[in-house]
Order: structure tokens, then C-alpha cells, then sequence
């Protein structure tokens, strides 16, 4: 009993630390230019297949992260300035961006579907085998997992805090008419802001197949629930509360996955998702009109 | 000359079904401006209780489900709509509250996708994966006609009753209560202002388009006598969005034309090219297309092939897709 607990606690942990990546990039990309970006799991798989196909080409190992990383960026900077930019100057509001990006996401998943041929590649670039951590069996590769979403929280949250970058991009997320108002080249912020949420977004593709050994064309979809869940629980352009939120939501699906089955763990994903409802009224309240614009 | 009499009949029955989930959707989306996004679940629900409950007992060998039961085909019909109204309640209830309406559509997107993972995962519910099937089609035996004729009975049953449905919810949206939905969906912060309770009108809209998302699924598991997961994934509800923004979003002839080019011209055609590639990927094509011809809408036309009729002068930029710009607001 006990130490099961303890060892759903650990295989929590990681799952938490696959979501957090993820959770960072979308909190930071939402919390600055305000899309709804539903496209952000497709953005992912892409990413994941990038680092496939790396490695089949002899770029291994953990440099599938860069690989992935890289093409989550160009990707992102791609879409956000050719494709969201259009939509917003031609009058797209919150709401009409979120269907953009629906539609955005239906597309790459399908083309993805099409050129993989609806199969299900192996990826086991780092197989290693488990090994007893106190009571959890727990691999190289997955603590691994753990140490670089610790290390992406410490290195996003410094750069926010600490950078004169940092200090830009959180006026903007603020209010972008006083940011541009006091000299911040808003446009540079919306780029660096593209390429760095696309860039997390990318690794934690690769870090989510590294984990689960598989990459299909729903790779992505299938897990944007928790990271848009994550994403909006932690509060919107906040890291450090996107990491708790993750941590809340993979230590809850991993207990209950434990202890009930497999079908309980998804509800208690959405009991969770009920929280984020009833918790975050103010943040989450505007009614249709919202005050809150696009910042692209 | 049978076959193409089956398959026509077939299409007449889906093209039916489907102008019910435009009309649900439409009035939802395009005169209350509620974002169902996750449509199909309502519609899937209504098809698995009219499945069950005319299945009979669960042997709980050949398949597993709850609420089985040997009722008249009308009578599960009519369980299937209440269920479509009852599971709307249950999630309007917390999903419609005043939030923003992109965390809105999202939260609806989120719980059809997790409705499918529960289902799939919890094989006593509904046969998990596998899904129900061997569904008995309705006096099938009991009516003196051939199954040719057989099929053609059934697709008119169909298309009688989306008319009578296209008529309710004609006569609902020009009634004053469609009236307060339109001024809702155009200026939220001005009809509260006037006194209308808004987070009401949008439940009992969301309530009223799943009771006839229920009766849709209950019609089509009828007609082709199984359901499963794969029936009814989340990408579905788009088809249907898809054929409402092409048809006109707010216009209930549009919705007619829309169904018939997307989900029926557009999804059929391709049977009739010559098959490329691997098998599977004209699927895939389609999809990628589905996707496509939404964006386009969005850029090019929001207001559909045959936008909303307008009873008197108005700004030209209100509707569904265009929400308040702030110094509008402002100056309300």
C-alpha cells in the first residue's frame, strides 16, 4: 500500500515533468500573445518526427532534443508570422483565433497521418534498463526526463526575473500598449516569444516520445488536454505555476491510475479540469466582449 | 441499379441525420454564439441509449452495457433525445458559466476528447472499443416491404422528422426568445444590461441542441445498427461546423446547402475518383481538406455562402464570428 503510493508518486513525477515542458511553453506563448493555440499539440508531433527521423539518420541520443526543439521553433515562428498574423490583421479576435488554430491543427495532424502512413514508429533511441530508486523502479532516461524540466523551470524563470529580455517580455504579457509606449521593440518580443514557446514545445515532443518509446500522428493531440489544463490552472505566463499545476495533475492521474484503472485516471483528469473551472474565475472570467487582445 | 437505389437511400438517411446536427449546431453557434465543440458526444450518447435499450439484457459475454432492455424503437427514440438534453444539462451546468468564449470551446474540446479515452477504458459502460453492435433495425420484420423499399421508408422517417424539426427550431429562433439569443450572442454585456439572464439562455439552448444531437445518434444507430469510439471522434464535430460555415452560419436554408456540400458531396466523392496511394490516405486527404476549406472560411467569407437575413438595419460587422471590439463596448 504504501509503497505503492510512493512509486505512483514517482511515476507522477515524470509524467508531471513530460506535461510541464510542454505546459511552459504554451504558458508563456498564451500568457504574451493571447492565442488559444489548439495547433500546439500538432506542433509537437511534428517536432517528435523531426527527432525520428534523426535519428534514423544517425543524430541520436539526447541531440534529438535539439533537433526537435529547433524544428518546434521554425514551425511556430512560421505559423505565428504567416498564418496568425494574416488572421489578426485581418480582425480575428481571441475567439476567432482559437478556431484558426483548430482548423490549423486539423490540417498538420492529417497531413502527418498522411505522410506516416498511419503507423505507429518505435523509438527507442535510449533504451535503459530500470533500477530501484528507494521503492520506485525508475530509468536512467526518465530521471533524466526529470532533471531537464527542473532545468528548463530554473533557466525560464531566471530569464524572466533577471534579463533585461526577461523584464520586456513580461511588460508585454502586461500590457502591451504601455510596453510599446516605453520603447520595447514589441514586434522583437513576439518573435523571441515564437521561437522560445516553439522551441519548449518541440523538446517536450521528443522528451514525451523518449519516454513513451513510440511516436503516431496523435502523439501530440492526445496529450494537449493535460498541457492546456496545466497551462490555464497555473495561470497564464507563469512557469513556476504551470510546473505545479503539472505536478498537481500527473501525481493525481498516477495515484488514481494505481489504486482504480486506467478509465478512473482519465476522470480524475477531468475532475481536475473541473478545478481549473471553479478555481480560476478571475482569470479565466471576461464574458464574449473580454478586454484582452491579441498580441501578435 | 439496386445497388445504386441502397446507396442513395443510404446517403438520403445520412443527409438527414446531418441536417439535424447543423440545425443543433447552428442554433447554438450561429444565434446564441455557444461554441459546442464537443457535439458529438451529445450525439453519440443518444446513439448508445437507443442502442441499449433495445439490445436487450447484457449477457455479459458477447458485449457488456448498462441500461439494457427490449423497448419499441419510438420509446428509445425518445430515451436517446432525453438523454441528449440530460448529459447538455449535466455539462452546461459547469462548462457555460461567464468565461471566455475561446476557454469555453476549449473546455468542450478537452471533455470530448476525454469522453472517448473513458469510454474506451471503461468496458462495461458501453462495450468499451469494441462498441454495441447487432442493434435490430426498427419493424424491419413487421413491415410488408422488400429491403429496398425497407430503406427508402427509413430515410424518408429520417428526412420527416428533420423537417419537423427544421420547423421547431425555425419558429424557436424567430420567436422572442431567438430574439434575445441574437442580441446575447451580438451584445452579452447589453442584454444582461437589459435584464436577461444570459447564463440561463445559454444553458437552455445547449440543453434543447443536445436533445436533438440525442435524437440524431439515436436515428443513425438505428439505421446502420452499430457504434463504437472510432464513430465518434472528436474530429466529427468539425465535419458538421465545416458544412455551417459554408452554408451560412444564423441561416437555416444555408445549413441544408451546407450539410449537402460538406459532409455528403465532399465525403462521398471521393468514392468515385480512382484510389491513390496507400489505402487510407484519401481518408487522411479529406481531412486535411476539412481543415482547410475552415481556415479558408474564416479568412474569406465568416458569414457563409448565405449569411444571416437581417430583420432591420444593422452594422454589418455584427454576427456569430465577429465579436465586439472594445470601444463598441464602451460606448453601450
Amino acid at each position: 500500500m504504501g509503497s505503492t503510493l510512493v512509486s505512483a508518486i514517482g511515476f507522477g513525477v515524470v509524467l508531471a515533468s513530460i506535461i510541464a515542458v510542454a505546459a511552459m511553453g504554451f504558458t508563456i506563448q498564451f500568457g504574451l500573445t493571447n492565442v488559444l493555440n489548439l495547433s500546439f499539440g500538432a506542433v509537437m508531433t511534428v517536432a517528435a518526427f523531426s527527432a525520428y527521423l534523426a535519428n534514423e539518420h544517425g543524430v541520436g541520443g539526447w541531440s534529438g532534443l535539439a533537433v526537435g526543439g529547433l524544428a518546434g521553433a521554425v514551425l511556430t515562428l512560421v505559423l505565428g508570422r504567416g498564418i496568425f498574423k494574416p488572421y489578426a490583421r485581418r480582425g480575428a479576435h481571441l475567439f476567432e483565433m482559437m478556431m484558426v488554430t483548430l482548423g490549423l491543427s486539423l490540417v498538420i495532424n492529417y497531413a502527418i497521418q498522411a505522410i506516416s502512413h498511419n503507423n505507429i514508429y518505435q523509438f527507442a533511441v535510449l533504451p535503459s534498463r530500470p533500477f530501484q530508486l528507494g521503492s520506485i523502479l525508475i530509468t536512467h532516461t526518465q530521471l533524466v526526463i526529470v532533471f531537464i524540466s527542473a532545468a528548463v523551470l530554473v533557466a525560464l524563470e531566471s530569464l524572466l526575473r533577471l534579463t533585461k529580455i526577461g523584464r520586456a517580455l513580461r511588460a508585454m504579457a502586461a500590457d502591451p500598449e504601455l510596453a510599446r509606449a516605453c520603447g520595447i521593440r514589441t514586434g522583437r518580443i513576439v518573435v523571441l516569444t515564437w521561437l522560445l514557446s516553439g522551441f519548449l514545445c518541440g523538446m517536450a515532443g521528443v522528451v514525451y516520445i523518449i519516454n513513451t518509446q513510440s511516436v503516431g500522428y496523435t502523439t501530440g493531440q492526445l496529450f494537449l488536454p493535460l498541457v492546456v489544463a496545466a497551462a490555464i490552472l497555473g495561470g497564464a505566463g507563469s512557469p513556476l505555476g504551470a510546473v505545479l499545476a503539472s505536478l498537481i495533475m500527473g501525481i493525481v492521474t498516477e495515484v488514481v491510475a494505481a489504486f482504480g484503472s486506467d478509465a478512473y485516471s482519465t476522470v480524475a483528469g477531468f475532475g481536475i479540469l473541473v478545478l481549473v473551472l471553479l478555481s480560476r474565475p478571475g482569470s479565466v472570467r471576461g464574458g464574449q466582449s473580454g478586454h484582452t487582445q491579441l498580441t501578435l | 441499379m439496386t445497388a445504386w437505389s441502397y446507396y442513395i437511400a443510404t446517403l438520403t438517411v445520412y443527409f438527414g441525420v446531418n441536417v439535424l446536427s447543423g440545425l443543433s449546431l447552428n442554433l447554438q453557434f450561429g444565434y446564441a454564439g455557444v461554441v459546442n465543440f464537443g457535439y458529438i458526444i451529445f450525439q453519440s450518447v443518444g446513439a448508445y441509449i437507443a442502442a441499449v435499450v433495445v439490445l436487450g439484457p447484457s449477457s455479459g459475454t458477447f458485449q457488456q452495457y448498462v441500461f439494457g432492455a427490449h423497448l419499441p424503437f419510438g420509446v428509445a427514440l425518445l430515451l436517446a433525445t432525453a438523454a441528449g438534453a440530460v448529459l447538455s444539462l449535466l455539462i452546461g451546468l459547469f462548462s457555460l458559466r461567464n468565461i471566455r468564449r475561446d476557454y469555453q470551446a476549449a473546455i468542450l474540446l478537452i471533455i470530448s476528447l476525454i469522453a472517448t479515452q473513458v469510454v474506451q477504458g471503461y468496458v462495461p459502460l458501453f462495450n468499451g472499443s469494441n462498441g454495441v453492435t447487432g442493434i435490430p433495425r426498427p419493424l424491419f420484420s413487421t413491415l410488408p416491404v422488400s429491403l429496398q423499399g425497407y430503406q427508402w421508408a427509413y430515410a424518408g422517417w429520417v428526412l420527416a422528422l428533420a423537417a419537423i424539426v427544421y420547423v421547431l427550431v425555425r419558429w424557436l429562433s424567430r420567436s422572442p426568445w431567438g430574439r434575445a439569443l441574437r442580441a446575447m450572442r451580438d451584445q452579452e454585456d447589453a442584454a444582461a444590461a437589459l435584464g436577461l439572464n444570459v447564463t440561463a439562455l445559454r444553458l437552455q439552448v445547449f440543453v434543447i441542441g443536445g436533445a436533438i444531437a440525442g435524437l440524431s445518434g439515436g436515428l443513425l444507430v438505428e439505421y446502420i445498427g452499430a457504434w463504437s469510439p472510432d464513430a465518434w471522434g472528436y474530429a466529427e464535430t468539425f465535419v458538421i461546423f465545416t458544412a455551417i460555415f459554408v452554408g451560412g452560419l444564423g441561416n437555416y436554408a444555408g445549413v441544408v446547402l451546407g450539410v449537402l456540400l460538406v459532409p455528403i458531396l465532399f465525403l462521398e466523392l471521393p468514392r468515385f475518383l480512382p484510389q491513390v496511394g496507400y489505402p487510407g490516405l484519401m481518408d487522411s486527404i479529406e481531412w486535411i481538406a476539412i481543415g482547410a476549406i475552415w481556415m479558408l472560411c474564416l479568412y474569406v467569407r465568416p458569414q457563409g455562402l448565405f449569411p444571416e437575413r437581417r430583420n432591420r438595419a444593422r452594422r454589418p460587422a455584427a454576427g456569430p464570428l465577429a465579436e465586439p471590439r472594445p470601444e463598441q463596448v464602451g460606448a453601450v
